[in-house]
């Protein structure tokens, strides 16, 4: 087995491993029983002592109510600008086909608003570990999976970072319902068989199965859907054509080609095809930023191809989003984050971070959860030999802006 | 209550699920599952008050109880399960059927041979998965963050390996 193939086993592995705890749950109604079982055994004082301050705090809710009314008209004036961003109402071929039903929101709409989404939450970059306050880095060296190197280094910088914007846009989606996969899976043709836990729903068609997952809070990752080909799933008829052509022909069949831009990345070997639509988010003056994963490593909607029949597909599932613009720290200051995320000391091998890039990274939070800008510096060095690629991720929206 | 304390029921809602998949990748059955994240969170609640934020994320310090509850129970067990196979010959325990069908779990392979590594690896794999930092791991286990990335890579390869040996 080569090194690359080990490589692609242990990220596919972790992957998995992701899922695995960010699934498994207690039986339904678990959590009720047991959260009533803890009040049941607190001591009689602190109870009524709670149920008084409830009171107290129901007599002081009272005058509330006239800033609830503004709150609701705050709501339906920034509801009247997300309609207006949605695309409803611009024609062009929505509803046209089940893909791009979906697709038409899932577009990358210009920024309005400055702020509208009021204070974000912080990143939980490297597999959900909280991210410091700015300016420090947030989970700071992000080494490439399966790279090894796992010791301290010095950072040094010599590249050329350049932003010329004190805003970027920051995207919101609205947490997927079950109705809401319901109908993507319909629109696709898959019937519903179950909603098993920690999934939005399972469906069947005759080729193949579909699950659809909602946001996933640690390590955060967007609403996905998997579909996993069936023993009858028909070849790609297309002799002669590149993994990523048959790719997309089997997307375009299924009306699930991207809607918003990307480029494509295919790694073969042995007659087995991985293609990549890594996903790009229209940054502003800044122009394409790619999506990356708490490791930093770009993705977006993969198909996996055994020669030129499917064998999965998974991507995001499509969802509106709405584009607010957010103050970002300067240059200066991610530079200063990054290198101050490692002091190696003497004797640890320096790196010199040579790119850095702005990039689009998950942050998941409830019922509406972002897609927030990052700044990615990367290096390459090399120890006993070896070569190495050092990532590290800096959020990038100003840290006034955070809610904690 | 301290001003950045969070009240109690958020972490409670925010963690249970994060907790019971880190336990039950530990034991075998949902049921002790329940029991130790039961006991985990009654233990919390009745600490909250000496909880320093300051001093540890709410993570940190519910995964530290998580753990210490785990390697009770299978201190106690372990007694237990002797004993019993001394005196009555007793077998193992097994999962409830009933139970098993009620529990929300994807990846009961993949979470089985999880368990079955050796208990340093197993818990750097499954802190780790669960959401914590390297430092994190690194504090719970006793050791330093560098030395928690080397055991998780470790760790990582050996569940390769164990999940290649089954799939053969």
């Amino acid at each position: 087995m080569s090194e690359q193939d080990d490589d692609l086993e242990l990220r596919a592995l972790k992957r998995e491993l992701d899922d695995a705890f960010a699934t498994t749950r207690p039986r339904r109604g678990f959590e009720d029983e047991l959260w009533l079982r803890m009040q049941a055994r607190r001591p009689l004082g602190s109870r009524l002592r709670d149920a008084l301050g409830g009171l107290v705090q129901g007599i002081r809710a009272v005058p509330a109510v006239p800033t609830a009314a503004v709150a609701g008209l705050l709501v339906v004036v920034l509801g009247i600008g997300v309609l207006a961003l949605s695309g409803v109402g611009r024609g062009g071929n929505a509803a046209s086909t089940a893909g791009s039903a979906f697709n038409q929101g899932d577009t990358n709409h210009p920024p309005t608003l400055p702020g509208a989404f009021g204070r974000l939450p912080s990143p939980r970059l490297g597999s959900g570990s909280s991210a410091p306050p700015l300016p420090a880095a947030a989970d700071p060296r992000q080494l490439v999976p399966g790279s090894g190197y796992v010791g301290p280094v010095n950072l040094t910088w010599a590249g050329k970072l350049t932003l010329d914007t004190p805003t970027l846009p920051v995207f919101r989606y609205h947490e997927p319902s079950t109705n809401a996969a319901d109908q993507f899976a319909s629109a696709l043709g898959a019937v519903m068989q179950s909603r098993p836990g920690g999934l939005l729903g399972e469906y069947e068609s005759s080729d193949y199965t579909l699950s659809i997952r909602g946001t996933v809070q640690a390590p955060a990752a967007e609403p996905t859907f998997v579909i996993t080909a069936g023993p009858s799933m028909p070849e790609i008829n297309a002799a002669g054509a590149a993994p990523s052509d048959i790719a997309t022909l089997f997307l375009a069949e299924h009306s699930l080609v991207p809607q918003w831009p990307y480029t494509a990345d295919v790694q073969s070997a042995g007659g087995a095809s991985h293609v990549r639509l890594l996903r790009q988010f229209v940054a502003g003056p800044y122009g394409l930023a790619y999506l990356v994963d708490p490791q930093g490593d770009r993705y977006g909607l993969e198909v996996d191809l055994a020669g030129n029949k499917p064998t999965m597909a998974t991507g995001p599932l499509p969802v509106t989003l709405e584009a607010a613009s957010y103050p970002v720290i300067s240059d200066g200051q991610a530079i200063g984050a990054a290198l101050g995320s490692s002091a190696g000391g003497p004797g640890a091998p320096t790196v010199q971070l040579s790119q850095a890039e702005v990039v689009y990274v998950v942050v998941a939070a409830g019922d509406h959860s972002f897609y927030e800008p990052a700044f990615l510096f990367s290096g390459s060095f090399t120890v006993n030999g070896h070569a190495y690629l050092e990532r590290i991720l800096v959020p990038a929206v100003d840290p006034s802006q955070r809610s904690s | 209550m301290l001003a950045d304390r969070p009240p109690f029921e958020d972490l409670y809602r925010e963690y249970l699920g994060r907790i019971y998949a880190y336990i039950r990748a530990q034991v075998p059955t949902a049921a002790d599952a329940e029991d130790i994240s039961a006991q985990v969170f009654m233990n919390a609640y009745q600490a909250y008050g000496r909880f320093e934020p300051r001093n540890s994320t709410p993570a940190a310090w519910l995964f530290r109880i998580a753990r210490n509850a785990t390697l009770d129970h299978f201190r106690a067990r372990g007694r237990r399960e002797r004993l019993r196979r001394t005196i009555e010959h007793q077998p193992l325990a097994e999962e409830d059927p009933a139970a098993e069908a009620e529990e929300r779990i994807q990846y009961r392979a993949l979470l089985v041979q999880v368990a079955e590594l050796p208990e340093r690896q197993r818990d750097a794999i499954s802190l780790r998965h669960s959401g914590l930092s390297f430092e994190e791991v690194g504090n719970l286990l006793g050791c330093s963050e560098d030395a928690a990335k080397m055991l998780y890579h470790r760790a990582i390869k050996a569940l390769k390996e164990a999940v290649r040996k089954v799939e053969q």
